[in-house]
């Protein structure tokens, strides 16, 4: 029974883009190359398009065109069993990240991720899913929060965060421009984020305001492939900024959250919002650029950057970190790979929230250490996905290397100008 | 030679209409299931990622050159070599002028025919010998990726043994191996010589929205 | 331009004797014979149109009516001895030599048996053939079997398939055959000289060799010692080098006759081409039986690119030892433990 509500929901995914995906496939097997889980296990099964086997099983069973002419010859696969879909979970969830690079190598230019994602939603509706992702969307769905983090943590944290810095930062302000949200891992490990932003919001006048009711971007729905989860999760954002009518939602230093929010958000709650969404990285260059960040000095430490899949690759914002660290860093040097053919932390698309990958998730951040190995000495890895920095970090110390990573933000924050400053030069100019 | 004149007449008919019809057929199926309008706020526009896409894809990002040069190199021998004896070559002109298009155009002098072929038939073994030397390869085909090969290494290899041009069954013998190898193509994963247009143009349509072409 | 100077040659071979009477041409080349008394038959001069023939028939030249020309050749006499050497001994001995290599591969089979992994496999892979040198294996192996089944159609087709289907689809398999044989040598050559370069380093003969001819290979059941290629693995890469020189140096003469100015040079070649395939035939049958069916996990090292560790020291256990020591060294240090790179 599991397996069929698989095969139904694979039938029903399937669109013309995905069919066109699947139809022309060549089998060249240079998608490959691209995966890091493939190139660290050198094992056959984890050719990306091998990853998604139930799924093109059951198109060209059910929804492809020959299919019913196929079917009387008895040229169909055999109909996918849930056997197929256990052995396949790994493939499916552990060892793909959707990090998309297989599609910069594809000859066809497939969209292998895309496919992964489709492939999820039917093994969601068979409830084949790992434990870890499962607990996550509970959570999620219970809390608020996927790690847990409830409305009272943010306001201690918040208010933590605003005696630090010194700027009363006001939760659930009606009217304000920009509503911040937060991927959960910011909230648990990273919170500085909210200090610096309100630092350098600030010094830019920007109305902003955190909401009670929505204050994390993390999508863990989009992650495991379960519409409904995203959908709501996506809802909860867009009712709160809708409340609050603000005019932009910041999405944050969080790779999926990202595509959740501003590409796939629209389609899953099937309308347009009635606010803009803007990537935080975006948001700073274009203050950047207006002039409205006035920052001193610089940091003198051989930095690199690594780009998060979901906001370079697959998010179209690849100029924007660069300007950012170019003002704020003297020693930012690229790995090779940068931009949007950059490798992946090995922990995205849901693989950090899911134990059972561990193995596999450490074993691909191999591909990473050889690009920042390949640089020589670098003294910190400046990224923006909370995510990735978490699992940046881990494997970091599991490799037993030495190497601070940094978000881009609070970068920027920690060479923002300094109030006094500011407020000398004012006077100079009323003088 | 009744069997020749069925290989020149009525098969090739037949071959060819099912190519015609079962191609669009095909395309038109896939096109048929269609695609949800996407509700996001584009950062630009999607044709020009599509038409980005479709150039782009000719060669894979620049990262990849050193683990992709094998596949590539022999990907682009047999691919080249096909098209040009496919259209440049004095037999095919002179066949598609008379018995399809009713105008034919300057065909390439005989040695650089005869080189083409020599190239797609080193690109078709390599690819082909490529697809089961290695693990990952074999991991990945299936029936159809060994039928698709060897249909068109027959029709090719037929072809190159009617060089002589001096023999009726022999060029029967081409003939026929090339109207089954229609016949298969719509059928098999040798459609994607029409299909890359589609995924590239895809791929190229929903990410140019965002701004990049991946 | 071929074919006009060969109209132009047969022209001048009908006439040419009676004009070498008639023309104010200068004397023939060879001795004219003293007349003594009038030569027998209806002939013009003072040579018997026997003898004449004769002359033609031994391959003399003569002045042809036009200056230009020069003196000619007519009747090519080395074409018979090229042709009663071609169809002769060679298509005898060289058809006597490919069933002999057919029938020894057959014996050692049948007394050998299947070469097994005496140790069991370990399940351990050590890398052996990189994805470029097993393309290149198996494009010239590729060519080669092409050419071979087209180069013995051309060569004893008409002793073993003419009598069977018919002169009329001999005709079409023979003009097949040769046009396969032609569109694909030059293949072979490219192929060759990049296996040439590819493979050449390994397959330099060495001191451990020698121990391996003293045990005569494990071929009998002993062990002897090998570094990535064994005595026989390289004897035959060499004579599969040299010879394949040859055909293809011979080959392009025949590919393209304008080369070269006398026939000699193209008569040599298709003697010296058919031999020196005769003699590679053989042996590569039985490369490929040792290669596939004769020993067990040998194929392995062509299609997965990796062989079983057991199977390495059992064959090659200089270059096994070197290989395994390589990757110790290049095992990853840490607490996490990534798998070895994936082979190109």
């Amino acid at each position: 029974m599991t397996a069929a509500n698989a095969v139904q929901t694979f039938i029903d995914t399937v669109d013309a883009a995905a069919a066109s995906y699947m139809e022309a496939c060549v089998h060249c097997g240079q998608c490959a190359r691209a995966c890091h889980f493939y190139e660290t296990n050198n094992d056959p099964r984890l050719t990306p398009i091998y990853k998604i086997e139930p799924l093109i099983k059951t198109y060209k069973r059910h929804k492809a065109p020959f299919a019913s002419l196929r079917r009387a010859l008895g040229l169909v696969p055999a109909e996918i069993t849930e056997d197929e879909l256990n052995e396949w979970s790994e493939l499916v969830y552990d060892t793909c990240t959707m990090c998309g690079r297989c599609t910069l190598v594809c000859p066809m230019g497939i969209d292998v991720a895309a496919l992964v994602r489709k492939t999820r939603e039917g093994f969601v509706a068979a409830g084949i899913v790992p434990e870890g992702l499962t607990g996550a969307a509970q959570r999620a769905l219970d809390i608020g929060s996927p790690l847990g983090i409830k409305p009272e943590t943010l306001r201690k944290i918040v208010d933590e965060q605003s005696q630090e810095v010194g700027i009363p930062i006001e939760l659930d302000k009606v009217g304000a421009d920009y509503l911040v949200v937060l991927s959960a891992m910011e909230l648990l490990n990273f919170y500085e984020v909210i200090g610096a932003l309100a630092r350098i919001f600030k010094q830019a006048g920007v109305s902003w305001t955190i909401s009670t009711e929505a204050y994390e971007a993390t999508n863990i729905g989009i992650q495991m492939g379960d519409k409904e989860v995203a959908r709501t999760l996506v809802g909860r954002i867009v009712d709160a900024a809708e409340k609050l009518k603000v005019k932009y939602v910041i999405s944050p230093e969080c790779g999926h959250a990202y595509t959740a929010l501003k590409w796939e958000g629209p389609n899953l709650v099937g309308r347009p919002y009635d606010f803009k969404v803007v990537h935080i990285l975006e948001f700073l260059d274009q203050l950047q650029r207006e002039g409205k960040i006035r920052t001193k000095g610089k940091d003198t430490r051989r930095v690199t950057y690594h780009d998060p899949c979901q906001i370079v690759r697959r998010g179209g914002v690849v100029k924007q970190p660069r300007a950012i660290l170019d003002t704020v860093s003297d020693g930012f040097v690229e790995m090779s790979h940068a931009g949007v053919a950059n490798i992946c932390c090995g922990g995205g698309g849901g693989v950090s929230s899911n134990p059972r990958a561990e193995d596999y998730r450490l074993r691909a951040f191999a591909s990473k250490k050889k690009q920042i190995d390949d640089l020589g000495d670098i003294e910190a890895l400046v990224t923006s996905c909370a995510n990735c920095r978490n699992v940046i970090e881990e494997a970091i110390d599991e490799y037993g290397m030495e190497l601070p990573v940094i978000g881009l933000v609070e970068l920027l924050a920690d060479y923002l100008e300094p109030e006094s400053d500011a407020g000398e030069k004012a006077k100079l100019a009323e003088a | 030679m009744i069997i020749v004149e069925i290989i020149e007449g009525p098969l090739w008919y037949l071959a060819a209409t099912v190519f015609v019809v079962g191609v669009l057929w095909r395309i038109i199926g896939i096109l048929r299931l269609g695609r949800r309008t996407d509700l996001s706020v584009p950062r630009a526009a999607a044709i020009p990622g599509a038409v980005k896409a479709l150039f782009r894809h000719l060669l894979p990002h620049h990262s990849f050159y050193n683990k992709t040069k094998l596949h590539l190199f022999a990907g682009y021998l047999f691919h080249i070599g096909l098209f040009v004896v496919l259209f440049f070559a004095a037999p095919h002109i002179a066949f598609l002028e008379e018995r399809v298009l009713g105008f034919g155009w300057e065909a390439m002098p005989r040695w650089a025919f005869i080189v083409s072929a020599q190239a797609a038939f080193a690109g078709l073994i390599l690819l082909w010998f490529r697809r089961i030397a290695d693990p990952t390869m074999r991991q990945i085909s299936d029936a159809d990726d060994h039928v698709g090969s060897w249909l068109t290494f027959i029709a090719m290899l037929t072809g190159c043994l009617a060089l002589q041009e001096s023999n009726v069954s022999l060029r029967a013998l081409h003939m026929l191996s090339v109207e089954i190898w229609l016949i298969y193509f719509p059928f098999s994963r040798l459609m994607h010589a029409f299909t890359f247009v589609l995924s590239r143009g895809y791929t190229g349509i929903i990410y140019g929205r965002r701004g990049v072409t991946p | 331009m071929t074919r006009t100077f060969v109209w132009i040659l047969l022209l001048a071979g009908f006439l040419a004797g009676p004009l070498s009477v008639i023309a104010p041409l200068p004397p023939l080349a060879s001795p004219v014979i003293a007349a003594e008394g009038a030569p027998p038959g209806e002939s013009l001069g003072n040579e018997s149109d026997a003898d004449l023939w004769r002359r033609v028939r031994r391959g003399e030249s003569f002045m042809l009516s036009d200056p230009r020309l020069g003196a000619a050749v007519l009747v090519q006499s080395e074409g018979e001895e090229w042709r009663s050497i071609r169809n002769g001994p060679v298509s005898r001995y060289g058809g006597i030599l490919v069933l002999v290599g057919l029938g020894a591969v057959i014996l050692f089979a049948l007394l050998r048996g299947k070469v097994k992994i005496e140790g069991g496999r370990t399940g351990r892979r050590i890398p052996r053939f990189t994805m470029l040198e097993r393309s290149i294996h198996w494009f010239v192996a590729a060519v080669f079997i092409l050419l071979a089944i087209s180069g013995l159609i051309i060569l004893f087709g008409r002793y073993i398939l003419l009598p069977v289907i018919g002169p009329s689809a001999f005709g079409a398999v023979a003009s097949a055959a040769m046009q396969g044989h032609n569109l694909f040598g030059p293949l072979f050559i490219v192929g060759l000289l990049v296996m040439l370069f590819a493979y050449a380093l390994d397959n330099i003969f060495q001191a451990a060799d020698a121990k391996w001819i003293i045990k005569g290979g494990n071929l009998f059941g002993g062990h002897a010692p090998s570094w990535k290629y064994n005595f026989g693995e390289k004897t035959y890469f060499w004579l599969v080098v040299m010879t394949g020189l040859v055909l293809s140096v011979t080959g392009i003469l025949m590919e393209f006759p304008g080369l070269v100015d006398t026939m000699w040079y193209l008569q040599v070649s298709t003697i010296v081409h058919a031999t020196a395939a005769l003699l590679v035939i053989p042996v590569a049958m039985g490369h490929i039986y040792l290669g596939s069916i004769g020993v067990e996990g040998a194929l392995e090292g062509m299609t997965e690119g990796t062989v079983d560790e057991n199977w390495a020291r059992e064959h090659h256990d200089l270059w096994a030892e070197k290989v395994m020591r390589e990757m110790a060294e290049d095992e990853p240090k840490g607490a996490a433990k990534p798998a070895p790179g994936a082979a190109e």
